[in-house]
């Protein structure tokens, strides 16, 4: 398997960008949170490379109404996708916001990036209240994916009311030709994040799901045990990316544990690679 | 009396590596004026070792394999778990690496040399190695010197 793609990592420890936005060091370890040591991209890049993975999705998280911080701005990460051509940059806006569509689009059309982050738990709003809606509307129009943070929430102050996959049921149904993704498998609430990508083919589950035990065994309660692994097999094929949360988690780690739950070889190639291809554009 | 800290960083590329840190040792005593003394080297941290044997290319294999077995890093199933294998509030991921420490602490954490006529003073096969369990990534290693010019 090649061009492996994560669809799902913070380069909140990146030590170049530390350096020059001594500011992110604050959001790394208070609005994040998170107590690694920081770390050359390159490390981060090896990381990849022991993974299997090739690319890597880079989320930042706009929170200034209700954290008054951003975890990388949408110029952040773009200045750190221009240090190498394997990250593909995603930009955050602040739903709550009366700019948020023009963020967006500015941050698509000009930086160039890729996809939405958003994080109802952090950002605090339901991701169907109406106030976000004009978001959705110009995320469809760019054509770009929403990746959602969903199910349980680790960032300190995050209610976990907001995750939960029911409140996402609408965006599915009223913005069909808009690719949403339910981050975490939206762990605790499973069961109900593949009841939705099985009713709604625009949403896409990704597999960062750690929170307790190691990666092989939590995945392997989740995806075989909450719910068979033969519903990913067969019905959500086209319907899953593998995601790790580094680095929250390694991404080896991650990607050593999706590999063992007993998927087909056509599986992993469609959960690595063509799925994100897809939501990326690259792929019809 | 001269006594000077340095911190030398490692990369590590793999996740079970060890790295040849000699150079790194001697080229800290030869700048640091001491003529007779000691040099003490230590990692920073708590899922590496630093570790003196023969510097050949397969002890480079077989010292990690080994620690490996002695403390691996996901038991064989239905063995014995860890612990720590849950998540760290406080650090904000998961401490997946109980198996990691455990080798940091069968290996320990560090070295000490002494030095004569300002020169390292080792056994011809001595190799000061840093060894890497949760890799890759870019750690630190204290070098303490203490002597006499």
């Amino acid at each position: 398997m090649t061009g492996g793609i994560d669809f799902h990592t913070h380069p909140v420890l990146v030590r170049e960008m530390i350096a020059r936005y001594p500011e992110l060091e604050r959001a790394a370890r208070e609005t994040y949170r998170v107590g690694n040591n920081f770390q050359p991209l390159r490390v981060m890049l090896l990381e990849m490379d022991l993974a299997g993975i090739e690319r890597a999705v880079v989320l930042p998280i706009d929170a200034r109404t209700s954290r008054q911080a951003t975890v990388y701005s949408n110029e952040q990460i773009r200045e750190l996708c221009n240090m190498s051509e394997r990250l593909i940059g995603f930009a955050s806006v602040d739903p709550r916001g009366p700019d948020a569509p023009h963020d967006l689009t500015h941050a698509v059309k000009a930086l160039g990036l890729r996809g939405l982050k958003l994080a109802p738990a952090m950002q605090e709003f339901f991701p169907n209240d109406r106030k976000a809606y004009p978001v959705y509307e110009r995320a469809t129009e760019l054509r770009v994916p929403v990746l959602f943070h969903a199910g349980m929430s680790w960032e300190p102050g995050s209610r976990l009311k907001y995750g939960h996959p029911m409140h996402f049921e609408d965006v599915a149904a009223d913005f069909p030709k808009l690719p949403i993704v339910l981050a975490h498998l939206a762990w605790p609430w499973v069961v109900d994040a593949v009841a939705l990508a099985l009713k709604y083919p625009n949403v896409y589950l990704d597999t960062s799901a750690l929170a307790f035990d190691n990666p092989t065994d939590f995945l392997r309660y989740a995806m075989t045990q909450q719910v068979p692994l033969t519903v990913f097999e067969r019905s959500l094929r086209r319907q899953l990316v593998f995601g790790s949360n580094y680095p929250r988690i390694e991404i080896r780690a991650v990607a050593k544990a999706v590999r063992s739950l007993g998927f087909s070889e056509e599986c992993l190639e469609l959960i690595f690679r063509i799925n994100a291809e897809t939501l990326l554009g690259e792929r019809p | 009396m001269i006594i000077k800290l340095e911190r030398i960083e490692v990369t590590s590329t793999r996740e079970l590596q060890m790295i040849d840190i000699t150079p790194e040792v001697e080229r800290v005593v030869g700048e640091s004026g001491v003529r007779q003394g000691m040099v003490f080297a230590m990692t920073a941290h708590t899922t590496s070792s630093l570790l003196v044997t023969e510097g050949i290319e397969c002890l480079e294999r077989d010292v990690p394999a080994h620690l490996e077995r002695l403390a691996p890093k996901q038991p064989p199933e239905g063995s014995y778990g860890y612990y720590h294998n849950r998540y760290l509030d406080f650090d904000g991921r998961l401490g997946f690496n109980a198996g990691d420490h455990l080798k940091s602490i069968l290996g320990g954490i560090g070295c000490f040399f002494p030095i004569e006529n300002g020169k390292v003073v080792r056994g011809r096969r001595q190799t000061v190695y840093f060894v890497e369990y949760d890799g890759p990534l870019a750690r630190t290693v204290f070098v303490q010197v203490i002597g006499q010019a």
